[in-house]
């Protein structure tokens, strides 16, 4: 008798453990499953937050999943104590991923279980996640604080569902010392760029840094070849590509994209695929490359090795000698459609786009461009006068464009790796080329 | 009436195996059966993962299996990965439990360091061996005027080597203890016998330590290819797959094509594909080598 009841108690608490672990959390309300909205989304009316500051007295506890950048990790803690200040009774649960690994993975995942109340990716996502009807429309209120260029890619149907917070230029970092002390001008062609490339190994410098062992960095800049050598010329290539229309194995242009990949690696340090982001960068400011194809996340490093390292920016000379620095929305916050604390997430979008010390702070933490009216980050870019330079001149596009018609996950991400195998001498070029139109189904988040 | 009572015994002790045997069986089906079954339904699906729809495509995914190049490839750096470790592990913790067992001083410092190793997170021993293939073991060479190459993880003809390295590291300590447990209960009385009969260190080994290790070798060569089979984590924070798709495992493929490729129902073929080979690569393994065991 005692050891039929000792196994039977064991048993119900096994089983009442393992019910417990299958359960939904306490917070099962703010995660109920989104219901596909009918055709573009079902945006709710969003009601501002009270004028008062206060939105509403109920304590709230919103989720948020945030997919980093690199220069991103920290920003969390500086939204917590803006909120604590402007609205006390919202506290914010943060669940920081990395953007280029786990932030899809974890969308799907949720999108399972139950969206968080805010999510905070680039501007690219909202082009996968809004036709799915699961992300919720951002009130023109906090839009309005915005710049209008933020909206352009995150607009669907003439709903806006994504608030740009930040932006990054993309292009070629360049020291600017070791440009004037050997007499370089910015090079506009290939031949130019050429020229400085001799002329620095002639003079046994490291013509460009870089960091291959992140295969991401290389999807990163093939993705700057391409908008420059491609998308400028023919902005609609990555949609004529799914149409069968073009390809890589016979645009020459789309293989000329791919092939500065290798103009990098012959003329950059042998241990590439061994060196770190950190590392790169590390070479870059010590003067042991003199350009590195990177974005302002780069910046973060140069400034805190050495704060006084000067450097400029010019995007990768294309065949035409037009190149346009690039320019990308990160952060970009959006919302689930069906929260149920509207009211708390309206508040947290007023503490980021009412809050301009806020703002200010975080950008210059991030070292990134502010995409909010009337706020300019105060950290010392010494890239900016180029990059005001090209935006005087219109020559600056924005990359989502690529983005959102050739995407990351699945298609960039996954056509650097065979870009890395080719340069490793593991596959041919010819090989690299097919393998990205075999991937044709996966360029697309939709 | 004695009769009567036994079956009623023997039911009642099966009522309680049965309630002891419930949990752990919910628990398992809820986490392992269950999944397992969707994963097989989703593989006859071009499911991405996201939306309602799972369209029904067959057996195209197990048709473009057997076509997908970076699969096969995946399967033979797996392979590779695989026999490298089976061997060096088996080997190795087998050699370090026989020094271990001989009697030598400070048997538990050493026992302590071998161990300590495999209760480090994968992923943290990634990152260990990148920062020492990558600066560590290169400042080492600048110090020492050296030019050997440490790079292991940047090239894709090193890289497998690189990454034994590092999972050997890590486990031969975990195997050697199993080792080790079986060394110390074999009877001295079989080494005795077998000196008696003029058996040398050679012969007593090959007769009578191997016989009767032969369920902790059992042990650890099915665990050491299963667990190699499955590699995932070690590679996620040394290589990434890299470089190219030099050391991407069949699960970092399915993985980077069922969520970051939103090809869930072709992720699901190439997972079920693995269950089967792991089904059958450890009933092969079991059953070779419960054949050669003894029963002491």
């Amino acid at each position: 008798m005692k050891r039929k009841l000792i196994s039977l108690i064991l048993g119900t608490t096994m089983i009442a453990a393992a019910l417990t672990g299958c359960g939904g959390s306490g917070q099962a309300d703010n995660n109920a499953p989104a219901e596909a909205p009918a055709e573009g989304g079902d945006a709710q009316e969003p009601a501002a937050p009270e004028a008062d500051g206060a939105g509403t007295s109920e304590e709230v506890t919103l989720t948020v999943l945030a997919g980093q950048s690199t220069t991103d990790a920290g920003i969390e803690d500086m939204i917590d104590a803006a909120l604590a200040e402007q609205y006390p009774n919202i506290t914010l649960e943060w669940e920081c991923v990395d953007w280029g690994n786990d932030f899809q993975p974890k969308m799907q995942q949720y999108m399972q279980s139950g969206l968080p109340d805010i999510m905070i990716g680039k501007a690219q996502d909202v082009a996968t996640y809004a036709p799915q009807g699961i992300l919720g429309e951002i009130d023109a209120t906090y839009l309005d604080r915005g710049l209008d260029a933020a909206r352009e890619n995150v607009t669907i149907d003439g709903k806006t569902y994504g608030l740009v917070y930040n932006a990054l230029y993309q292009g070629v970092y360049y020291n600017k010392t070791m440009f004037a002390e050997n007499g370089w001008e910015i090079p506009k062609t290939q031949e130019d760029l050429q020229a400085i490339i001799d002329d620095c190994k002639a003079k046994g410098i490291t013509p460009f840094a870089s960091h291959m062992v992140d295969t991401w960095s290389i999807g990163n800049v093939t993705m700057q070849f391409m908008m420059n050598d491609v998308f400028n010329n023919d902005p609609t290539w990555g949609d004529k590509f799914r149409a069968g229309e073009v390809s890589f194995a016979e645009d020459k242009m789309a293989q000329t994209a791919y092939q500065y990949n290798k103009l990098i690696f012959d003329n950059t340090y042998p241990e590439t695929f061994s060196t770190e982001q950190t590392d790169c960068d590390a070479k870059m400011v010590l003067g042991e490359a003199a350009m590195k194809v990177s974005g302002s996340w780069s910046i973060q490093n140069f400034l805190d090795i050495d704060e006084s390292f000067d450097f400029g920016i010019f995007p990768f000379p294309n065949q035409s000698g037009d190149s346009k620095l690039i320019f990308e929305p990160n952060i970009t916050v959006m919302t689930s459609a069906n929260s149920e604390h509207q009211d708390a997430i309206n508040c947290v979008l007023d503490v980021l786009t009412g809050n301009q010390d806020l703002a200010v702070e975080i950008y210059d933490y991030t070292k990134t461009a502010s995409m909010l009216k009337d706020v300019t980050p105060t950290f010392t870019n010494p890239s900016q006068s180029d990059i005001d330079k090209y935006a005087a001149d219109g020559m600056i596009v924005d990359v989502t464009l690529g983005n959102n018609q050739l995407v990351w996950g699945g298609f960039q991400e996954e056509n650097a790796k065979d870009i890395a195998a080719w340069l490793q001498g593991d596959a041919s070029f010819e090989d690299a080329l097919a393998a990205s139109d075999a991937r044709v189904d996966a360029s697309s988040a939709n | 009436m004695k009769n009567i009572n036994k079956n009623s015994m023997e039911k009642n002790l099966e009522k309680q195996y049965l309630i002891l045997v419930l949990p752990g069986l919910i628990i398992f089906t809820i986490g392992l059966i269950i999944p397992l079954l969707l994963a097989f339904r989703y593989s006859f699906t071009s499911w991405d993962g996201m939306s309602a729809e799972k369209p029904f495509v067959g057996l195209k995914n197990y048709i473009d299996l057997i076509q997908d190049s970076d699969f096969r490839s995946a399967w033979w750096f797996t392979i590779k990965f695989t026999i490298g470790n089976t061997i060096i592990q088996n080997v190795l913790a087998l050699g370090f439990a026989i020094a271990l067992d001989s009697g030598i001083k400070a048997q538990k410092i050493y026992r302590t360091a071998f161990f300590v190793p495999c209760l480090i997170s994968a992923l943290i021993v990634g990152f260990v061996w990148l920062k020492m293939f990558s600066n560590v073991l290169p400042a080492v060479n600048d110090l020492l005027g050296t030019n050997i190459n440490f790079l292991l993880f940047g090239d894709g003809k090193t890289v497998l080597s690189g990454l034994l390295i590092a999972n050997n590291w890590q486990w031969v300590g975990y195997w050697m203890l199993i080792y080790l447990a079986g060394l110390q209960s074999i009877p001295g009385d079989l080494y005795e016998a077998a000196k008696v009969d003029g058996a040398g260190a050679w012969t007593r080994f090959r007769n009578v330590t191997l016989p009767m290790l032969a369920p902790a070798i059992t042990i650890c060569v099915v665990g050491i290819t299963t667990g190699s089979l499955k590699v995932y984590d070690l590679l996620v924070s040394s290589t990434k797959g890299g470089p190219g798709r030099a050391s991407t495992s069949v699960i970092y493929q399915t993985y980077t094509t069922a969520i970051n490729g939103r090809q869930y129902g072709y992720g699901s073929a190439m997972s079920v594909s693995l269950v089967l080979v792991l089904l059958l690569v450890a009933l092969i393994q079991v059953k070779g080598l419960k054949s050669k065991e003894v029963q002491q």
